[in-house]
């Protein structure tokens, strides 16, 4: 809401400084955004007159102006194509500053002539967008006199910010009281004149639904001359950034920004019959004022006559019926429309106006007699004419809330004691009015008011008008602990698991939870996470999967000559749109360099064992102590199905991927490198929350280890673990660790085979291994070995 | 009686010409040995009798101490020269180096964990809902109702999916999570709730996703100089400073009433910001006492229980803290960001340690 300094005061009475109105209206809830103190910016701008105007020797399009400013007689090279002798024009003196650019006027040789100084048009003063020539000035004007006078700019601008709830401030009158609530000044009642009307109104009007508009009041003017508003009324409008229509127009946009009050002005000579309020008819249509067609709904409110829709109700009004400086005769309308309905037929067709915007807040019901009474008074001061009684149909309802409160309530919600005697007179301050018995003190809410309906809106109103630096500090820590647990079991795994992952090299980052539906189709059923209105068409669902985004980062910062990915995100992806439907996944890329060719290292690359043996520790880190960790082949379909795992622990579901991303998908989202994933689905991690704080007993054992190595040549289909497996379960107290050491393949084993080395340690909890122990374990173990994987072992 | 002079001659004689490890052996075996000169001078201590084989036995100990004693230090000296010599061979240039990577944590996660350490430390829990919303819990139980205009101030998202007939949404606020706990457990009630969010809105200030942290506190006796007292204390831990410039101004939330607006002093000292001091304001939080329509749409009674509520944005923290100044470089996966602004891994956020 923008409003200017001088027409505030015309409602408020006030000996405050402009700064103290300024702070005062932020800490009473009307947050100041903007100040523009256009006296200041537009100082420096002065009346001259074209007294010569010759071709500019050099350059076709300028002229050399010589301009009398009062004091002295300037030269001036214009560009302007409508400059010309004897005209008044804006001077913008050498050291002023250009408003819409900030360039600052110096005196220059322009094409070899000198200029002092500028003559401007409306866009370079940034009053407007015209830019075709130099503002042409009345003849009247004054050499020398004040730009800023003439187009009333010598004035302070303010924009304030209205929150939903404060309606009554969208008029300067509201914002006036408000700030003469808090002690600002004194409210200023404007003089208006109630004029009778001296015949009854030929437009009846009719309410079909009352539902949608309680009352309407109409108002015929006749002979009226429409013009251009007068001056003070254009700079007006002009000053809170409206463009100046005609009179007829210009005076309802006063009254509305004025008292908050929406009128509209019908050509009465266009309106057949009479005025209907009803509900629009489906497939209605109607060209409203912007120019835009718009298809009605059954619902929506429309003011019509008996053959047309002439305006939707509270929005907007129609073309057809608007007026020109060629109307003579002139419905004038105030009304009260449903704010629901309003909100709704605005949203539906997207129309954002002045009028919807009021009405959907709430209109003060007392202001649509008040409306019809000052526009009145300007119409036919400004455009003549005579006015009929006032046509009212419908019921111009009380709507006074009542609210029973107390100041112990009000103090117990504050934090500070509020005494009756405060309460009374603050509340009393904003035109509420009390009445006390015993401790309750009733409140009746003035019309305009529409926002305090219970006993916590007076509180907010105490403490607004008593300002909130009154409200004490109190501390907050308790004697004895409420919560037993700040974070759960989960929530503490996906941060350990976060600082873990990190740990390992790769570098957290944050996404989009939306993704491409293109490409996704492998990691779900897309058609269930389409968003209805996405932010553009590559954000266009919710994401099946952390990879696709993790991808795109990939393919970005590889155009930024990085070689080398380690990255990870921990984030929800979903299954469906359903609130339910929302999963806790870890997701880890490694590509690219693992270790840089130097001095010290050759070149190697990430592969599927660095994803694995990271997936590994950070469930071992997650889930410490004693589980089965199994991995097999079954794995979805953005893995290569040769080059990935899945993996189960303790025999429960698949916890989480590893391996490399299938060739297919890697090219559809168009990248070369070999990507390595690990994903661990976190909320699928068996619960393992410490029961108790002791750790597991330890037996050590102090007699010897003894080592023994095997090698086996097996079929290159079974797999490795199975050697390691089947050996480890031969004596589960004798063998401590059993671990590969070699991997060899090479045909000289034979087609499809290859020889697996392991290292079996070996000690007893009760004596040194003796050599014959030693060999019976290890035919244990060849024998174990053999069967379960048909392999021999090699000797 | 022998006086083993030639004896001692002789081994001062064969010490000087130590030259290294084998040497010294020689040397060893030569007087020591089996059939080393002491040994065998030993064996023939048997031969003598009385005072002269004790009196031999005596000396003959002594000049085998000094053997012992030379062979001691001589292979010590030996030893030394030894390393010495091998130590200066053994140089590497310290100059060459390998090196290693980190990982990082996003600044995200870390404003998240410290917003966490500051209230767990105040006893709050931290609670969690879901990123679909129904529109009855993201609005109609927060007191906004469906033609409200505040409903227009969130560009909401929504869903194909629906709950009682009305389309699930993106939450545009972490306010949900609010109705859900509360439903869940009865006063005395503190939490925290910090997610994501979402508002369809893109520009240079803002993104269609972004984070916030909900705080909520229902009892019968938390007032609104209690928030006054809450924020204080997290601005000033969070900001890790003790200086902080704070003004509470009205304004406008459904869910709550009162309602206020946080802003927070700060200077300008070139590019950097100083939180806390200096008399231009930044707004960095919106809080209220919550609405009892909210309370008995949860069904707490309204007239027992009272309570206020905050909420703020993630990113604004991090950019005030952190000085990253474009909202949208957060989820741009611009590695030499994340690196630049990331974290450490071991830089978890702590009360009695560093907060970051």
């Amino acid at each position: 809401m923008r409003f200017s300094y001088s027409w505030l005061t015309e409602h408020l009475k006030t000996n405050a400084h402009f700064e103290e109105i300024e702070k005062k209206l932020t800490s009473i809830g009307l947050e100041v955004e903007d100040i523009q103190d256009t006296g200041k910016a537009y100082q420096d701008f002065i009346v001259g007159q074209v007294l010569e105007e010759k071709k500019h020797p050099n350059a076709d399009k300028l002229k050399l102006c010589k301009v009398d400013i009062g004091k002295e007689k300037v030269d001036v090279v214009c560009g302007a194509p409508n400059v010309e002798k004897g005209m008044k024009v804006v001077y913008a003196p050498v050291g002023s500053t250009i408003p819409v650019n900030q360039m600052k006027i110096k005196a220059a040789k322009i094409r070899g002539v000198e200029s002092y100084g500028m003559m401007c048009s409306e866009y370079e003063l940034g009053i407007s967008n015209e830019h075709d020539g130099i503002i042409r000035l009345e003849e009247k004007e004054t050499i020398g006199r004040s730009f800023s006078e003439i187009y009333g700019l010598n004035d302070i601008v303010i924009e304030i910010g209205i929150t939903p709830n404060r309606q009554d401030c969208l008029g300067v009158k509201g914002i006036a009281r408000d700030l003469a609530s808090a002690g600002m000044g004194e409210l200023l009642e404007r003089k208006i004149s109630r004029e009778k009307g001296s015949f009854k109104s030929p437009i009846k009007i009719e309410i079909q639904d009352n539902k949608i508009c309680s009352a309407f009041a109409g108002r015929y003017f006749r002979n009226v001359k429409n013009t251009e508003s007068p001056e003070w009324l254009k700079n007006k409008l002009k000053s809170i950034g409206l463009r100046p229509i005609s009179a007829l127009v210009d005076i309802t946009n006063f009254v509305m920004y004025d008292e908050n009050r929406p009128l509209h002005v019908y050509d009465a000579d266009k309106i057949d019959g009479k005025i209907i309020v009803r509900s629009a008819n489906d497939g209605e249509s109607f060209l409203a004022l912007d120019e835009k067609d718009y298809h009605l709904k059954n619902g929506m409110c429309v003011i019509a006559d008996e053959k047309k829709v002439l305006g939707l109700g509270g929005i907007m009004g129609g073309e057809s019926t608007g007026c020109s400086f060629e109307t003579k005769n002139v419905l004038l309308e105030s009304a009260l429309f449903d704010e629901i309905n309003t909100a709704k037929t605005g949203r539906n067709l997207s129309i954002l106006s002045d009028a919807r915007y009021r009405f959907e807040r709430g209109i003060d019901p007392n202001s649509t007699l008040k409306g019809i009474d000052l526009a009145t008074q300007l119409i036919l001061e400004i455009c003549g004419g005579e006015c009929s009684e006032v046509e009212l149909a419908g019921y111009i309802k009380e709507n006074k809330n009542e609210v029973s409160t107390s100041s112990s309530y009000i103090s117990r919600r504050l934090g500070f004691e509020v005494s009756d005697k405060e309460l009374i007179s603050i509340v009393s301050s904003l035109g509420i009015e009390t009445s006390q018995t015993g401790d309750v003190i009733k409140c009746l809410i003035p019309s305009w008011r529409q926002d305090i309906h219970g006993e916590a809106d007076i509180s907010e109103e105490v403490i607004r008008i008593k300002g909130y630096e009154n409200i004490p500090t109190s501390n907050i820590r308790l004697k004895s602990k409420i919560n037993k647990n700040i974070l759960n079991y989960a929530q503490k795994k996906l941060m350990k698991a976060r600082h873990f992952i990190a740990s390992i090299e790769y570098d957290e980052l944050v996404t989009f939870s939306f993704t491409d539906s293109k490409n996704c189709e492998v990691f779900g059923d897309i058609n269930k996470l389409k968003i209805v209105n996405p932010i553009s068409e590559d954000l266009d669902i919710l994401r099946p999967n952390l990879l696709p985004n993790l991808l795109q980062a990939i393919k970005k910062n590889k155009n930024r000559n990085f070689d080398s990915f380690s990255i990870f995100e921990i984030g929800s992806q979903y299954r469906s749109t359903s609130p339910e439907d929302q999963l806790n996944v870890a997701c880890g890329i490694k590509s690219g360099i693992k270790t840089k060719k130097s001095w010290k290292n050759i070149q190697t690359e990430f592969d599927i064992y660095d994803v694995k043996q990271d997936l590994t520790s950070l469930i071992d880190y997650l889930m410490p102590g004693n589980k089965k960790i199994s991995v097999s082949n079954d794995c979805p379909s953005w893995y290569h199905p040769g080059r990935s795992g899945s993996i189960k622990i303790n025999n429960s579901g698949i916890a989480g991927y590893f391996g490399e991303l299938h060739p297919r998908v890697a090219s559809q989202f168009k990248i070369k490198n070999k990507i390595n994933i690990f994903e661990l689905y976190l909320d699928e991690l068996p619960n393992t929350e410490k029961k108790t704080t002791n750790k597991p007993v330890l037996n050590l054992s102090d007699f010897q280890i003894v080592t023994r190595d095997f090698a086996f040549v097996i079929d290159k289909k079974v797999k490795s673990e199975e050697v390691v497996t089947s050996a480890f379960k031969v004596d589960k107290e004798l063998i401590r660790n059993v671990e590969i050491f070699d991997l060899f393949e090479d045909d000289s084993l034979g087609k499809d085979k290859k020889s697996i080395a392991i290292k079996v340690t070996l000690q007893s909890n009760e004596k040194t291994l003796a050599e014959n122990d030693i060999s019976e374990i290890s035919s244990k173990i060849i024998e174990s070995v053999e069967k379960s994987t048909s392999g021999t072992v090699r000797s | 009686m022998k006086d083993f002079r030639e004896l001692e001659t002789e081994i001062k004689k064969a010490s000087d010409k130590f030259t290294n490890i084998e040497s010294i052996n020689e040397f060893r075996i030569k007087f020591l040995g089996k059939k080393g000169i002491i040994s065998l001078e030993m064996k023939e201590l048997a031969s003598l009798s009385g005072d002269e084989r004790k009196q031999h036995a005596e000396k003959l100990n002594k000049i085998k101490d000094t053997v012992l004693e030379i062979i001691a230090s001589k292979t010590e000296e030996l030893n030394s020269e030894e390393l010495e010599k091998k130590l200066n061979s053994e140089t590497l240039d310290i100059t060459l180096s390998t090196s290693k990577s980190y990982g990082t944590i996003h600044p995200i996660s870390q404003v998240i964990e410290e917003v966490i350490t500051i209230f767990g430390d105040l006893d709050f829990f931290v609670a969690e809902g879901p990123e679909v919303e129904t529109d009855y819990n993201n609005f109609t139980a927060l007191n906004t109702s469906e033609h409200h205009p505040a409903r227009q101030m969130h560009d909401t998202f929504y869903v194909e999916t629906e709950t009682d007939g009305m389309p699930n949404v993106l939450r545009t606020h972490t306010s949900p999570v609010q109705i859900r706990s509360m439903l869940k457990q009865k006063p005395p009630i503190r939490l925290i709730a910090p997610g994501k969010t979402f508002r369809c809105d893109n520009d240079q200030t803002h993104s269609p996703m972004f984070h916030q942290v909900e705080g909520l506190v229902i009892d019968q006796e938390s007032n609104m100089s209690h928030l006054k007292g809450c924020l204080e204390i997290f601005l000033k831990t969070f900001f890790e400073t003790d200086k902080l410039n704070m003004r509470f101004r009205p304004s406008h939330f459904p869910f709550t009433e009162p309602s206020a607006e946080v802003d927070i002093g700060y200077t300008k000292k070139g590019n950097q910001l100083i939180i806390g001091e200096g008399e231009d304001w930044l707004e960095i939080l919106g809080c209220g006492m919550v609405h009892p329509n909210v309370l008995e749409n949860v069904n707490i009674n309204s007239n027992e229980y009272q309570g206020y509520a905050f909420g703020m944005g993630i990113e604004r923290l991090a950019m005030l803290k952190y000085g990253i100044s474009d909202l949208r470089t957060f989820f741009d996966s611009d590695l030499r960001w994340n690196k630049h602004y990331g974290f450490s891994p071991l830089n978890i956020p702590s009360i009695i340690g560093d907060l970051s």
